[in-house]
């Protein structure tokens, strides 16, 4: 207090009045594109972090990362290896488990060069179209994320025209040009199968999240960047017809403090061949392994 | 930004084939540039809006159809989830719930949709929002037909 003279504060009071004024427009001038472009400047920021798809590591990368954790996921992890060789990781932006089996499933068709793979599944992909149509899609609206996929199929099989490399599939998964188009690609396919067996979805997801299945893959499976549950994965598998493999790396430990680590197999119906003895089913081998940690998902390689 | 240039122009054709379809909205894109649009839209009847034309400003992205398009009220509106000044729209399909299989004549149909379903609990227009959450219908739907009259209506000779 300077001004002891019986004078009026005025630098004071005009700081009092202009602050709380300036303030009140600053917010009434933050506008929502602000927040979203703040909102992509995070995102590119963890973008360099790690890639969309990132390089093969040795499983104990894994160990390393938790060196110092919860002693059940490192034994887990000690389990997992006897099994697992190699882990690629996924960005965590959302997209982690379809980013995963796209990769996933791409590689093991360059590598297997399975021509008949690539026949069955594009039946599949056609029969996915209809349904999207007959659902009410406009096609224009998800033809490009088709045929960038089935162009994405093509390319990793050799004999047509130039087949490519391994170190040009990751690159390709890395663009997001392309990456993302085949994401959004699974996002249709995974709510026209939703929506087309709506009966056979509806407890699940009044389970997970009490809306509609209508409301629900028009806000937590079509959007970019909604998180996959088992709701994602089994229509994902059963209107593909690929079988999936998850990892279960978590916490849970039986009473007896033992350790095992769980997986599940999504077995698409239609996968499912009659075996000539006994008449059952059999499921066959998924070759597509997932690593599950809460929240996210990663590529495992068997041994 | 071709694959978002060749989307546009998908749109583009389509817009022109179903502009009959319909009669509540008018979707023009710039003579000169894919990636600017703008649109009339007819307020909903049995609305505070009825009988008023509002003109909206898209504004398309290079990653299009991934990302949504901005869009807002050029015309001024009272509504509670339209910015006053700016005319900025909140909705959840132009944010967080965008996906590709949204276009840009169906979010001027969600946009009407969102006229006659206010959803006062996230307003961007307090004075609005709070009518309505006061329980004010008739106080909310005065100010709103007034705006209508004064900015959506053709002036009276």
């Amino acid at each position: 207090m300077q001004n002891q003279d019986g004078q009026p504060a005025e630098p004071e009071t005009e700081t009092i009045s202009s602050l709380p004024t300036s303030e009140v427009n600053d917010w009434a001038n933050y506008r929502d594109d602000e927040v979203m472009q703040q909102h992509s400047a995070i995102q590119a920021e963890e973008a360099g972090k790690i890639p969309f798809v990132g390089d093969k590591e040795p499983l104990s990368s894994l160990a390393e990362e938790y060196k110092s954790g919860n002693p059940i996921l490192l034994e887990k992890i000690k389990v997992l290896t006897e099994q697992y060789a190699a882990i690629r990781r996924t960005r965590g932006d959302g997209n982690c488990f379809f980013r995963s089996f796209m990769f996933a499933y791409l590689e093991h068709i360059l590598e297997s060069q399975d021509r008949a793979e690539i026949d069955r599944i594009t039946v599949n992909v056609e029969q996915c179209r209809k349904t999207l149509l007959s659902l009410g899609y406009a096609e224009f609206t998800f033809e490009d994320f088709f045929s960038l996929f089935l162009e994405q199929l093509e390319s990793v099989l050799s004999g047509k025209e130039a087949c490519i490399s391994h170190e040009e599939l990751v690159q390709r998964s890395r663009d997001q040009s392309v990456s993302d188009y085949v994401v959004m690609f699974f996002r249709f396919i995974t709510s026209g199968e939703i929506r087309k067996r709506l009966e056979f979805y509806e407890p699940f997801i009044q389970g997970l999240s009490n809306t509609s299945v209508e409301q629900f893959c028009k806000s937590s499976v079509e959007p970019m960047g909604e998180e996959s549950d088992h709701v994602h994965i089994t229509a994902l598998s059963d209107a593909l017809g690929v079988p999936i493999r998850i990892v279960y790396l978590d916490r849970s430990h039986d009473d007896k403090g033992s350790v095992s680590v769980n997986h599940h197999d999504f077995t698409p119906a239609a996968h499912e061949v009659t075996d000539a003895n006994t008449g059952g089913a059999v499921a066959l081998e998924p070759f597509i392994t997932l690593l599950y940690r809460p929240g996210h998902y990663d590529i495992l390689y068997p041994k | 930004m071709q694959a978002s240039r060749a989307r546009l122009f998908k749109e583009y054709k389509e817009v022109q084939r179903e502009k009959a379809a319909d009669p509540d909205i008018q979707l023009v894109c710039d003579d000169s540039n894919i990636f600017k649009w703008t649109a009339l839209v007819k307020g909903p009847s049995e609305t505070p809006y009825e009988g008023g034309v509002f003109q909206l400003a898209f504004t398309v992205p290079e990653h299009y159809p991934l990302q949504p398009p901005q869009v807002r009220f050029l015309t001024k509106i009272f509504h509670p989830n339209v910015h006053f000044k700016t005319g900025e729209i909140c909705l959840d399909i132009l944010k967080n719930a965008w996906s590709p299989a949204w276009t840009l004549q169906s979010v001027c149909r969600a946009i009407i949709a969102l006229m006659g379903h206010p959803e006062p609990d996230s307003p961007l227009n307090c004075d609005s929002g709070n009518l309505l959450r006061s329980g004010d219908i008739r106080g909310y739907q005065s100010m709103a037909r007034m705006y209508t009259r004064l900015a959506a209506m053709p002036k009276k000779q």
